[in-house]
């Protein structure tokens, strides 16, 4: 019984995906982004100096300056799956992180990137997952690699008894220690995720 | 009458068109290289490509996207409006040139068009103009409408302008394509089945240089004497405008200099129009 049940809800499910495929110009669905979701998640962030994501789709022209300038190559635009976000910069801070060179907070001719100081970029915060950290869970106590690769040591990251601890007032979000995090979760994530906390933040007018 | 066609053979050694395509291909190469340069060799000079382009210090912004982001997140950015300035001013002042005389697509047509003619061995493409001209401002109205819509500019994103350079930009450096190129391919298809027909019809980019360019001051003129009807100008034309009926003065004219070029008499000329 409880297997059937599973089975019509793996239609359902199924029937769900292909009217969602049938509205597919409108919505392109693409795991679990869609065209009007913003793509900012964990680990997902806009550049350094990024204004706030309710107005970023609608003041970016999409001119990619950023991404050609970006000397890592951290920056991507996003295909046009992404609907209206489509031709924005992404950063995937695991794959690259940004190195916080402040090249594409120059290069913005429309002031999406807004021009800000290295240690004043606010991309996201670190965020340790104590569960999945060795060190936390002390059974690999000598793992301090996210405090050896912040660019902000001892200021926005620090060691408490050798464990790794976020100062939130300091930390970019640059996802150096992201990258560098040597622990893969389940879910793909590392054991200390860039959340873009202040990225739903108030607009400037 | 011998002596009178030496005279006239002098009057038009001059030729826009080569100059006009080896500015196509410098432009061209322009936005093909820059992303090498910037990513591969770390030299910022020159930056961008038809969206915004920078030079030094000097900013470019393509007009349609400044406004459109200005309309869509309905704020003001003053280096925006710098950057935007010098494309209006051009536009104000000589017309659709961009369009003619720099735009990538102009360069990819005017290439398969050279191609063509040497194929067939002909001087000009047979066309004809099945849809009404006004239709570009129904496309300029239109974008900036669902622009206004969707709250994003979202269809600059799609504007073969700049599509063409950040093509070239994501093959450079992530070593792809995008699937959005596909516009591209899709307006050169336009293009062999009739003469521009993106730039003349639906190019919102065009549309907006064209309404600025309308009260231009670089216009194309003709000398009412010299001209002897022979209908080669409209021939030659890239928009099937007839420069004979003064059609070179309307606003879709995008004073690429081709119908001076085949003028036989010289009575075609690009004139200065004074206030």
């Amino acid at each position: 019984m409880k297997s059937k049940s599973r089975k019509n809800k793996g239609r359902r499910q199924f029937i769900k995906e292909i009217l969602a495929g049938s509205v597919g110009l409108l919505s392109f669905r693409y795991k679990k982004a869609s065209a009007i979701t913003s793509p900012v998640t964990t680990n997902r962030l806009r550049p350094p100096g990024a204004v706030s994501e309710r107005i970023f789709p609608s003041k970016c022209i999409r001119c990619g300056r950023c991404v050609e300038v970006c000397p890592y190559n951290c920056i991507v635009p996003l295909d046009i799956k992404e609907g209206i976000y489509a031709g924005t910069p992404l950063i995937y801070v695991e794959d690259i992180p940004c190195y916080l060179c402040m090249k594409c907070v120059e290069v913005c001719p429309t002031g999406t990137l807004q021009p800000i100081k290295q240690n004043e970029t606010r991309m996201g915060l670190a965020v340790i997952d104590k569960h999945a950290c060795k060190t936390w869970n002390e059974e690999l106590a000598l793992c301090r690699t996210c405090y050896n690769v912040c660019p902000f040591k001892e200021t926005a990251i620090k060691l408490d008894q050798l464990r790794p601890v976020v100062i939130e007032e300091y930390c970019t979000g640059c996802g150096l220690c992201t990258h560098g995090c040597p622990v893969v979760t389940k879910d793909g994530k590392k054991a200390i995720n860039i959340e873009p906390i202040y990225s739903q933040g108030p607009v400037k007018w | 009458m011998v002596e009178k066609k030496i005279s006239l053979k002098k009057k038009r050694h001059f030729r826009y068109r080569p100059i006009r395509f080896l500015m196509l291909l410098g432009a061209f190469l322009l936005i093909a290289i820059t992303p090498y340069l910037n990513s591969k060799l770390h030299f910022n000079f020159v930056q961008g490509w038809f969206q915004s382009l920078s030079i030094g210090k000097l900013w470019f912004v393509s007009p349609l996207e400044g406004l459109e982001s200005i309309l869509t997140s309905r704020l003001l950015y003053g280096p925006l409006l710098v950057g935007m300035a010098i494309p209006v001013i051009i536009a104000l002042f000589l017309g659709r040139v961009f369009c003619s005389w720099i735009c990538p697509i102009s360069f990819l047509s005017e290439l398969i068009d050279r191609i063509i003619l040497k194929i067939k061995g002909k001087r000009y493409r047979k066309d004809a103009n099945p849809l009404p001209r006004s239709l570009i401002w129904y496309a300029l109205i239109g974008e900036i409408l669902l622009a206004l819509v969707i709250g994003a500019p979202i269809f600059v994103f799609l504007s073969p302008p700049g599509l063409v350079g950040r093509e070239i930009m994501v093959a450079t450096i992530f070593h792809t394509l995008a699937i959005e190129g596909v516009v591209v391919i899709m307006v050169l298809l336009m293009h062999l089945f009739q003469k521009r027909f993106f730039c003349k019809y639906l190019c919102p980019l065009g549309g907006l240089l064209a309404l600025l360019g309308i009260k231009r001051r670089l216009v194309i003129q003709k000398e009412e004497e010299l001209c002897v009807s022979c209908g080669t100008c409209k021939r030659a034309c890239p928009f099937t405008l007839d420069p004979e009926k003064g059609q070179a003065l309307s606003p879709y004219c995008w004073n690429c200099g081709e119908c001076i070029d085949s003028c036989k008499t010289g009575a075609l000329n690009f004139k200065w129009k004074s206030l």
